[in-house]
């Protein structure tokens, strides 16, 4: 794999850009046959996750 | 034998750097140090701390166990639970703690010179602030991610828990007004500041328009079409401030300002996230790691002098115009991030122990992003000291001290025992494109001209400096405005989580009604502080910064008394001094801040000194300090009746949650109680040191 593309899939990695991907792998896996979050549900369940959580940063 | 020989050469070898680089620093005579000498003593500290000390804690005072599953293997969910590359998980841990706080507090520091803060800030994350980080990630983790409250109140007691919770919502009100205040000093009058961040807002409704309908999730491409935007608002806001018609409409006052932060901290803390906090985190972190990055080259290639003496007279004297108080507490509370804060343990416990693959990475990940928030710190100091102290001091003392006129400026930084020509102070300003740079108090503006002149170094040389400058503003104020929005909702939601336990609707959190009140409760509480420190008469920066610190440190103190708990309860009593001394100093910085702040009989230290005696001009017809009017006067009154009243229940919660938890020490020391520890059994872990599952491989030999 060249640096360019190592370092690319970092950044999709660590922007959570593939996150979505990743779930479904988890899902299918743990609860088969339930209906996974489509991509779009999958982010905003995420987001307010995120920001509604205390401590999710510094100063 | 040979390999052992040259393993321990090599690290010799760094010692020998390191040494070499700190004696510079100590002795040399010359007339100023290069920051190269800085940088490599603080690299070899840390490569040693982190070979030597954080490994010791990691195998010999938590035994991290790597055939142990963590939480994220066991309760892999593909969501909160999920075990994270430790490379990205670093990067997330790492830009969850860098904030705006190791870049302001070095600034204000350097008032005592640059060695003060510089050994505070990499001893400080060496004995201190790493150990705090690693050691609650870690137990949290063995946890499964309980936050820093619940582990309090679990292991020291419900009075350990309150305080915990009281201390985490003062924090957030006191931070949020400290760095609210940083923005504001930094925009008002500057019209290219004010248009450049005004853009964001359009620039992050279109990215969270895009992020939701047009393509879900696609972070990457939208964050880099929204740094591009962010490219073109800084040249237009060159534009708007030089060649335009506009200038004057773009130009605000501070207290314009604040109002428009008041508001909209409200309306971002009521909206839905999606709408302007998602993408302007975003955007933020990419600015951040992309601007730390490119300081870190440009001083490596630049390596400038440092201006600054080794220690100023106000480091023994404490009457310095940028923070009141001597060496001792002041420079560390001053500096917090980038040597230890509390505020890290609400992030390592809670989101990050639930994303480790393996238990020894909390090494890399606790020890290692903090080593990193520190190296930030240092970078920091160096931006600063290296500008002339005399355009340093003319940027940081009180607007009141400094007068409105270069003249003025030159005579006031005189009078600090500096020398800088009203013309070198004028020329400062044009270079960056701003009409004056005297008073602009805060740390922001300081950073942004020291950033200016070693960005233009590398890139673009003096005609770009007041790019550049913008550039430096643009990346501090997005952030902190991201820490303002991501604060202001943080804190309605604990305020609707309080409130709720008394009457119920309030406890869901999309309850709009509750939404609300919740809301303008948090943002009136800041708005309160960042309005009376924008109007302090004394300066607000001053006044507010060491509550900002000593909030900080409370919070430390809470973690590092609920690390220490536990240590005792695993039966390590004789490692407990790992976290125990820490604790200690950390106590002692903070109590004595305290104390001096309170109890002090000098006006310019003491809150309630300062109101006795502004109490008794007012009573005389007279005029306080750099009063201008009997109005000021009551300001004066009112800002230090409340600081002092904050400061005394800061001390108050800083010892009860020591004496409760120094009862549960001596209980269990004693073996009179059972320690009772909430940790998570054991159970095997099927994933390798790559988080790869080991199950289609050989077993490995057992006992290993």
């Amino acid at each position: 794999m060249n640096p360019l593309r190592e370092i690319w899939e970092y950044l999709k990695e660590i922007s959570g850009e593939n996150a979505y991907d990743k779930y479904l792998v988890v899902h299918s896996a743990t609860h088969p046959g339930r209906r996974p979050m489509n991509r779009n549900e999958f982010y905003r369940w995420r987001q307010n996750e995120k920001y509604n959580n205390p401590g999710s940063r510094c100063p | 034998m040979g390999n052992s020989i040259r393993r321990y050469g090599v690290w010799l070898g760094v010692a020998l750097v390191g040494a070499i680089c700190w004696g510079v620093l100590a002795l040399s005579r010359g007339e100023t140090v290069n920051a190269g000498w800085l940088l490599f003593a603080a690299i070899a500290s840390y490569a040693i701390a982190y070979r030597f000390y954080a490994r010791f804690i990691q195998k010999k005072v938590l035994e991290t166990d790597d055939s142990r599953a963590t939480p994220a293997e066991r309760l892999n969910n593909g969501r909160d639970f999920e075990p994270m590359d430790r490379r990205v998980l670093f990067g997330h841990h790492f830009a969850a703690i860098a904030g705006a706080g190791p870049l302001v507090g070095p600034v204000l520091a350097a008032q005592m010179g640059f060695l003060p803060g510089t050994v505070w800030i990499i001893v400080g994350v060496i004995l201190a602030g790493g150990v705090q980080d690693m050691t609650t990630l870690f137990f949290s983790m063995r946890r499964d991610g309980k936050t820093l409250g619940q582990m309090a109140r679990e292991e020291i007691g419900p009075v350990g828990g309150v305080a915990a919770l009281v201390a985490v919502l003062s924090i957030m009100v006191i931070l949020l007004a400290v760095l609210a205040l940083v923005v504001v000093l930094a925009l008002a009058e500057s019209p290219w500041g004010s248009f450049s961040i005004a853009m964001t807002l359009p620039i992050a409704l279109l990215m969270g328009v895009y992020l939701r309908f047009l393509r879900p999730g696609r972070v990457l491409e939208v964050s880099i079409i929204g740094v591009g935007l962010l490219f073109l608002a800084i040249i237009g806001g060159g534009w708007i401030a030089e060649s335009s018609p506009y200038a004057d409409f773009w130009t605000f006052s501070p207290n314009q300002i604040v109002f428009a932060l008041i508001a909209y901290g409200f309306i971002a803390s009521v909206l839905p996230v999606w709408v302007l906090l998602a993408p302007r985190d975003y955007l933020s972190t990419f600015m951040k790691i992309g601007t730390i990055l490119l300081l870190a080259v440009g001083i490596m290639f630049t390596l400038p002098a440092i201006q600054m003496p080794r220690a100023t007279e106000f480091a023994a004297t404490g009457a310095g115009p940028v923070f009141a108080g001597p060496l001792f507490p002041f420079v560390f509370i001053t500096i917090a991030c980038g040597a230890l804060s509390g505020f890290h343990a609400l992030v390592a416990s809670g989101t990050t122990p639930k994303l480790i693959q393996k238990e020894s990475q909390i090494r890399l990940i606790g020890y290692g992003a903090m080593l990193m928030e520190s190296f930030v710190a240092v970078m920091a100091i160096i931006a600063a000291t290296t500008l002339d102290p005399g355009v340093y001091f003319a940027m940081n003392a009180p607007a009141s001290v400094l007068g409105d006129t270069v003249q003025s400026a030159s005579q006031a930084v005189n009078g600090f025992g500096f020398t800088v020509t009203p013309d070198v102070l004028q020329a400062t300003a044009n270079n960056v494109g701003e009409e004056s740079i005297i008073g602009r108090t805060g740390g922001a503006p300081t950073l942004a001209v020291g950033m200016s002149q070693i960005f233009s170094g590398i890139i673009g040389g003096p005609a770009l400096q007041a790019f550049w400058y913008h550039f430096a503003i643009m990346f501090e104020a997005l952030f902190i405005l991201t820490t303002v929005d991501a604060g202001t909702r943080v804190g309605r939601f604990m305020i609707q989580d309080m409130i709720g336990n008394v009457y119920r609707p309030f406890a869901n959190p999309s309850w709009l009604p509750g939404n609300l009140v919740a809301s303008a409760l948090i943002v009136g509480a800041w708005g309160y502080f960042l309005y009376a420190g924008v109007n302090d008469p004394l300066g607000g920066i001053n006044q507010l910064f060491p509550l900002f610190g000593i909030a900080n440190q409370l919070l430390a103190a809470v973690a590092l008394t609920v690390g220490t708990t536990i240590l005792i309860k695993m039966g390590k009593l004789r490692y407990a001094w790992v976290t125990a001394l820490p604790l200690a100093w950390d106590v002692a910085v903070t109590l004595t801040a305290s104390w001096m702040k309170i109890f002090s009989p000098e006006p310019t230290l003491g809150f309630f000194a300062q109101r006795s005696a502004a109490q008794e001009a007012l009573a005389n017809g007279e005029l306080y300090g750099t009063a201008q009017s009997a109005d000021d006067v009551r300001q004066i009154i009112t800002n230090s009746t409340v600081d002092g009243i904050l400061s005394i229940l800061f001390a108050l919660l800083i010892i009860i949650v020591i004496v409760d938890a120094v009862r549960v020490w001596f209980g269990l020391i004693r073996g009179g109680q059972q320690p009772e520890m909430s940790e998570a059994p054991w159970e095997e872990s099927r994933l390798d040191s790559e988080g790869e599952p080991v199950d289609e491989r050989e077993p490995v030999g057992a006992g290993s």
